[in-house]
């Protein structure tokens, strides 16, 4: 009869287990686990440790879970890569993953030990710890017969030939051609568009005969500008002798010049009306001299005589003695 | 106030007058000097435009006669600073002795204290000497203890330095050789000039005395009219062109002299290169400036103002090359 009882008491006390709803036995707190695609890798081969925690929906905003900070190595294992930490799951259970690529260079079983997670509240107060379970991984070595002799390295393997290899050249090339091909259109339909004016060339003489009769029909020193018409009338000359002799006359002072012309005979002839012009300009261009009209008139007579007696006898325009002539 | 034609040609007689005594002096120093033209024209160019004067050559082409034939034949006080390693300021600008019969301290006046000076060997002596001299060049006035005093006008300093012998000397600075007007390079005389020192030396009896032919007053009067010389504003374009090429070549298509030039000439380049051309223009008697007054002056005002980098000195390129490169790219007016 007593016997009955405790039976019975006992039933009654395990009754409210057997008849809770399913609901009641689902998970009410956060669980982590440690898994790897393989335990067991030859030296050198790589495995993958996925780390996971499960969270229920209902806590996952009150709770947040602190993923294990793994060093570049670990006892026997070398990181490799590790991923970011992704989230998963449903209404019920949130899962949330890390996924490390390691690596071991030692051969044997080794362990890859036990991960702490940190259960922080939402003030980030440290409220547990949870831990995985070491997984083991036996890391094994490549058999060597050693009773073989040793084989000679394997020449560089030739990849197969691949167009796709090749992709980044043969565009840059086809790219290049028709920026080529652009350019040569772009000129010859330029070329095209800009219709040939033909340059006039004139000879030294002739260039500085006109720029005489120019000044001459311009009065410059009818019109008061002494110093103008003697420095236009000097620039003339000098202009001429450095296109028709080559004598860098501009840059001579008179003096210079005049001893310079020396070796050309034909200009040589001319020296005295030279330094006479030469003479009366300087004295117009830095002294304020103010010439008369006669000393004016002789010095152009004299500049044409100069132009006159050292024209060359063929006017052929053969390029030396050639200049193109100025707008 | 603008010149008009009239006041030139009255200004070119007052000078053709007035720079007569350029050939007394040349025709008495020429008693003695034997060739060196070159030089006496510039020392002349230097009193005239109230500058002075670097003078650069080997030892014995009658440096000091030049100077001390000068000072004889104007009549002025000669004084001669041999520059050593151990000379000081004092030494050349005077200093303050203790005079116990007195019982005070005096004024002793240094050899600076003369018209023309001949600073001899001007690197030899260390810098706090040369910047004695030199800041004595430029104001014109010493001062002792707390005393100021004026220079004598004509002052004129002329300094030597030999070329060669080069080690424990103390190379005059850029800031201090700038305050040179004219750095003068003399040469070896010809054979002929040669020949006739030989005789006149050897002959004592033969040597003449410079008498003076003019006063120091002479000399002020003519620097006044040095500064009166017209200098038409093309001109005044040539020589900022000349100076100017020196600093920026490539804008006078010399873009070659660009890496030889370290530095090219300061402003106070541009007012020697004008008073000096003017200097030139007035013993030449005329009374306005040509173009080749300016070219001819021109190696000796700006010699010692282009400075040269490491690479022209490499290819041993001269601020005379450099000189003759821009002169014959820049045009003449």
């Amino acid at each position: 009869m007593y016997r009955q009882k405790i039976i019975i008491r006992l039933f009654l006390c395990l009754l409210p287990g057997l008849i809770l709803p399913g609901t009641m036995l689902a998970q009410t707190a956060p669980e982590v686990h440690a898994g790897v695609d393989t335990t067991n890798i030859r030296i050198g081969e790589q495995v993958k440790l996925r780390l996971t925690a499960t969270i229920p929906a209902a806590q996952f905003k009150d709770i947040r879970l602190g993923f294990p900070v793994l060093p570049d190595s670990l006892d026997h294992f070398e990181v490799v890569s590790r991923s970011s930490v992704d989230t998963s799951g449903d209404d019920q259970l949130k899962v949330l993953g890390q996924t490390f690529v390691l690596t071991s260079f030692d051969s044997g079983h080794w362990d890859i030990p036990a991960m702490r997670f940190e259960v922080l509240q939402s003030n980030s107060a440290l409220a547990d710890s949870l831990f995985t379970l070491p997984v083991g991984i036996d890391v094994g070595t490549v058999a060597v017969d050693t009773t073989k002799a040793f084989k000679p390295i394997k020449s560089v393997v030739t990849a197969p030939w691949r167009i796709w290899d090749y992709w980044m050249e043969i565009t840059g090339g086809m790219l290049l051609v028709l920026i080529i091909i652009g350019i040569i259109w772009f000129l010859r339909t330029r070329k095209k568009s800009i219709p040939e004016v033909p340059t006039p060339t004139v000879t030294p003489y002739e260039l500085a005969t006109q720029q005489l009769q120019a000044l001459k029909a311009e009065k410059v020193w009818e019109n008061g500008d002494i110093k103008g018409y003697y420095t236009r009338l000097t620039d003339i000359l000098r202009t001429y002798f450095e296109h028709q002799f080559g004598i860098a006359a501009l840059e001579q002072t008179s003096e210079e010049l005049l001893q310079n012309i020396k070796p050309v005979t034909k200009l040589n002839q001319q020296r005295d009306k030279l330094r006479s012009i030469l003479s009366v300009a300087d004295l117009a261009k830095f002294a304020k001299l103010q010439p008369s009209a006669d000393e004016h008139l002789s010095s152009m007579q004299k500049a044409e005589e100069i132009l006159e007696w050292t024209r060359p006898k063929s006017e052929e325009t053969s390029g030396e003695g050639v200049v193109t002539q100025e707008a | 106030m603008e010149n008009t034609s009239s006041d030139i040609r009255q200004l070119n007689e007052k000078i053709h007058q007035a720079s007569a005594f350029v050939d007394l002096l040349n025709m008495e120093l020429g008693k003695v000097i034997v060739g060196q033209k070159y030089m006496v024209e510039r020392l002349l160019i230097g009193l005239l435009a109230q500058g002075h004067v670097l003078l650069e050559g080997v030892p014995g082409l009658a440096k000091t006669l030049s100077i001390k034939s000068l000072s004889s034949a104007i009549n002025g006080k000669f004084s001669r600073i041999q520059f050593t390693p151990d000379l000081l300021p004092a030494d050349v600008i005077g200093t303050m002795i203790y005079n116990q019969q007195r019982n005070e301290f005096m004024v002793r006046r240094g050899p600076i204290f003369a018209n023309f000076i001949l600073a001899d060997e001007i690197n030899r002596a260390p810098a706090k000497v040369q910047s004695a001299l030199l800041e004595a060049m430029q104001e014109r006035q010493i001062t002792i203890g707390d005393t100021t005093f004026k220079l004598d006008e004509p002052f004129l300093v002329l300094a030597t330095q030999n070329p060669i012998e080069q080690e424990g000397t103390y190379m005059l600075p850029e800031a201090q050789v700038d305050r040179f007007m004219l750095k003068v390079v003399i040469g070896y005389p010809t054979k002929e000039e040669e020949r006739h020192i030989i005789r006149q030396n050897l002959n004592p009896q033969a040597t003449p005395e410079i008498r003076p032919v003019i006063q120091p007053s002479d000399i002020m009067e003519a620097r006044k009219l040095v500064r009166e010389v017209y200098m038409d504003e093309k001109i005044e374009k040539y020589i900022i062109d000349i100076v100017f090429a020196t600093r920026n070549p490539e804008e006078y298509k010399l873009q070659k002299l660009k890496p030889l030039i370290a530095y090219g000439g300061s402003p106070r380049a541009s007012i020697n290169l004008a008073l000096a051309a003017k200097a030139y223009a007035f013993m030449k008697r005329r009374g306005y400036v040509i173009p080749e007054d300016v070219r001819s002056i021109c190696f000796d005002v700006m010699r010692h103002r282009v400075g040269l980098t490491y690479e022209a000195e490499a290819e041993n390129v001269t601020s005379e090359n450099i000189l003759s490169e821009i002169l014959n790219a820049v045009e003449v007016p």
